[in-house]
């Protein structure tokens, strides 16, 4: 299948105004100049894919929203590992932190019998029904009441059964926990609350349980926005975000809950925030994802390999805000062009923001920009 | 006589919060309105509120307040120095200069820094107290707010999480009559704030707020009932605000100055706690002439030093949005530091701590 369907094509059952966004950035008169050539002789106009001729491909042709999981290498720095969907990593998570630390509890929508992606399933048992309990059905309570724990300086992991649902609790995330500690000249902060909810597309969700908010969070300083791209990266970064002195978001890819699956280690370990990943080097051209789309992007690589002869560089961004800018730049003063892929909306999606500061990189050249 | 000992200095801080708050000219709200402060909200009227219930609880149970709680800082001896310093955004501010004047906060006194949006901070009270009822502390939490806060969706999650997860907070209500300009028959058309309550299974009360003994022994019943029996009480305390909302309104707009007087002179907390004292003999005319003179020469003498102090480093914009500085922050404070180099004369550069 031609890059260009793949770069435009539609997720059923994702929102209406959502769709895989690319934005591709040449950077370079000389640079570009070889690489057009490149892409000419391929059969490919500047900055124009053609589509498949029809007739070609009907083997080919995909009726429903596709991706591959693809896990990466076992770790072996961490001591024993079990093999685990991502549902099952974020458990273990929860689970080491409740051992670990006596203040922490879980709290949410149905998070007793075990929620309703089965992240929370017998930890109740274990560690006791003031520990791990339902409240009522209120998003904006279950934020603030997350934050007056945290302000005694408990640990406070609080869900959020959808993303879409987040918006109730938009001021007290906003207001109230970006703001508690510079508020308040660092007499008071909420850093050990940490905010967990399933986020992205599914397939079936609609309108109401596909979103993925992060851009109106990272317009909030103050606040830090997470999102893992499998099961191992989900456990470390969790814990990352737990332990992490501000509050946290983490999105947690509902597709992958229960179709990612890796040797996850037993044992607690640590991701650092605001450090992306580079997952592959390449010298040709930057993807940049996070979450789900990061295996579409994978996927895209080796096609671009493939077909186009086109090497590709890929970083899983995995903390939005703060972000690391250097490793992006890095990349890009390397490769001369960046695209950025994400499901949310393409208007104020994190992919301006992270094109716009690109552009804006001291060590990079002047450039032109090419969209579609 | 222990009661009248400690009734005198329930007296002797009202009056003294009095003297802050009462003050017309000059007064805090006098150097808002010359512009020697940008802000300020007095509490005139709602003093026996805030010292009746201050004084019924221990003092390292937490306070989460609104905005028109000082009495309650004021009673745990939050010195006058600070008090200022918050308002003029002086360098000796604790919260650094960065809010609003009024927005207090205290670590050491157990009063959580105030923020402007309305009933943000009940539930937060509320995982405040479920935190208390694990750590098996032995405190409670108040969370203080107005009656046309109790409007707000954050107030309605308060209560229904403070009840079902069995939390040890006092809601303290302070029915005022007018949320800025909106009077109660706009705000609710139920039994006020209090009637709610049973609603979400919550024990109830309504006091005179203006009675700072009925405030105070409310308080104390709710206090010992909250540690022992770990449920929330809330208490709906009727008062009156005297003042206009902040020195950006003017309530001759929407209020007669006829009703205003009458809750100055018939009704106000502190005229009724004198009389109280006075008529048992614990106070009187000559120590009332000295304490309102010593009260002010005390406030008179903070606001003169406050105003000479330097305002705060400009680097203080940039720390403190995470625990540690990240580098898109740390660049933004280059850039401002830069542009201070090349264009530092077009600002007061002078007024700021270097």
């Amino acid at each position: 299948m031609e890059l260009s369907s793949l770069l435009t094509r539609r997720r059923v059952g994702m929102a209406a105004a959502a769709s895989t966004a690319g934005r591709l950035l040449r950077l370079g008169a000389v640079r570009a100049e070889g690489h057009c050539r490149r892409l000419r002789r391929a059969g490919l106009e500047r900055g124009f894919l053609q589509p498949t001729s029809a007739g070609k491909d009907a083997a080919q042709k995909r009726h429903v929203a596709h991706f591959t999981f693809q896990p990466d290498r076992e770790s072996q720095e961490h001591g024993q590992t079990q093999k685990m969907n991502l549902f099952q990593a974020v458990t273990s998570a929860l689970d080491n932190s409740l051992a670990k630390d006596p203040t922490a509890v879980i709290f949410g929508e149905d998070v007793a019998f075990g929620g309703v992606f089965r992240c929370t399933v017998g930890l109740r048992d274990k560690y006791g029904k003031d520990r791990v309990f339902n409240t009522p059905l209120c998003e904006q309570g279950i934020v603030g009441f997350g934050i007056g724990i945290a302000v005694t300086g408990a640990t406070a992991i609080a869900e959020i059964q959808f993303a879409d649902y987040i918006f109730p609790a938009f001021d007290q995330i906003v207001n109230e926990a970006a703001k508690y500690r510079y508020r308040s000249g660092d007499l008071f902060n909420c850093g050990s609350l940490t905010i967990r909810s399933p986020w992205g597309c599914v397939g079936h969700g609609g309108l109401y349980h596909s979103q993925c908010p992060e851009a109106f969070f990272a317009h909030c300083p103050g606040i830090k926005v997470v999102i893992p791209r499998s099961p191992f990266q989900a456990k470390g970064l969790l814990l990352s975000c737990i332990e992490d002195k501000n509050p946290c978001i983490f999105f947690e890819p509902k597709i992958l809950y229960r179709a990612a699956v890796e040797q996850v280690p037993v044992e607690p370990y640590t991701i650092p925030l605001s450090q992306a990943e580079v997952i592959q080097e390449g010298s040709d051209i930057t993807l940049v994802a996070w979450g789900t789309q990061v295996h579409v992007i994978r996927e895209v690589a080796l096609m671009a390999r493939e077909k186009l002869g086109v090497s590709c560089e890929i970083i899983d961004l995995r903390t939005i805000i703060p972000w690391d800018v250097d490793t992006v730049c890095k990349s890009v003063i390397k490769t001369g062009r960046l695209l950025i892929s994400h499901e949310a909306p393409l208007t104020g999606g994190f992919a301006s923001e992270i094109s716009s500061t690109v552009q804006l990189h001291d060590e990079l050249p002047s450039f032109f920009l090419e969209t579609f | 006589m222990a009661a009248a000992v400690s009734a005198a200095s329930v007296w002797r801080q009202s009056l003294a919060q009095a003297a802050l708050l009462l003050l017309r000219r000059p007064g805090v709200r006098g150097l808002a309105r010359s512009g020697r402060i940008s802000f300020y909200m007095t509490n005139y009227g709602e003093e026996g509120t805030h010292v009746g219930s201050a004084a019924a609880l221990d003092s390292t149970d937490l306070v989460f307040g609104q905005y028109r709680e000082a009495g309650v800082l004021m009673y745990r001896d939050y010195p006058l120095e600070l008090f200022m310093a918050q308002c003029y955004g002086n360098m000796s501010d604790p919260g650094k200069g960065r809010q609003m004047p009024v927005h207090y906060g205290c670590k050491e006194r157990h009063f959580v820094t105030i923020s402007s949006p309305l009933a943000t901070q009940i539930p937060q009270a509320v995982g405040a107290a479920y935190a208390a009822k694990r750590a098996n502390a032995n405190r409670i939490v108040i969370c203080y707010f107005g009656e046309g806060a109790a409007s707000e969706g954050d107030a309605h999650a308060g209560f229904n999480f403070a009840a079902t997860l069995e939390c040890p907070i006092i809601f303290f209500c302070r029915n005022n009559g007018y949320a800025i300009s909106t009077p109660t028959y706009e705000q609710y058309r139920g039994d006020g704030i209090a009637a709610r309550g049973p609603g979400y299974g919550i024990m109830s009360i309504r006091v005179d707020g203006n009675d700072v003994f009925a405030v105070y022994n409310a308080t104390k019943e709710a206090r010992r009932r909250a540690v022992a029996e770990n449920q929330p009480f809330l208490i709906e305390a009727m008062t009156y605000r005297i003042g206009h909302h902040s020195t950006s309104d003017d309530s001759s707009a929407y209020r007669s100055v006829d009703e205003v007087n009458y809750w100055d002179k018939q009704d106000h907390p502190i005229s009724r706690l004198r009389h109280y004292l006075v008529s048992h003999g614990w106070w009187d005319e000559d120590q009332e002439k000295t304490w309102r003179k010593q009260s002010r020469k005390m406030v008179m003498e903070a606001f003169a030093q406050a105003e000479r102090k330097l305002k705060p480093n400009p680097n203080l914009l940039f720390s403190d949005v995470y625990q540690e500085m990240p580098a898109q922050l740390r660049k933004q404070q280059e850039s401002l530091a830069q542009h201070l180099q090349t264009y530092g004369e077009h600002y007061p550069l002078d007024h700021f701590d270097k």
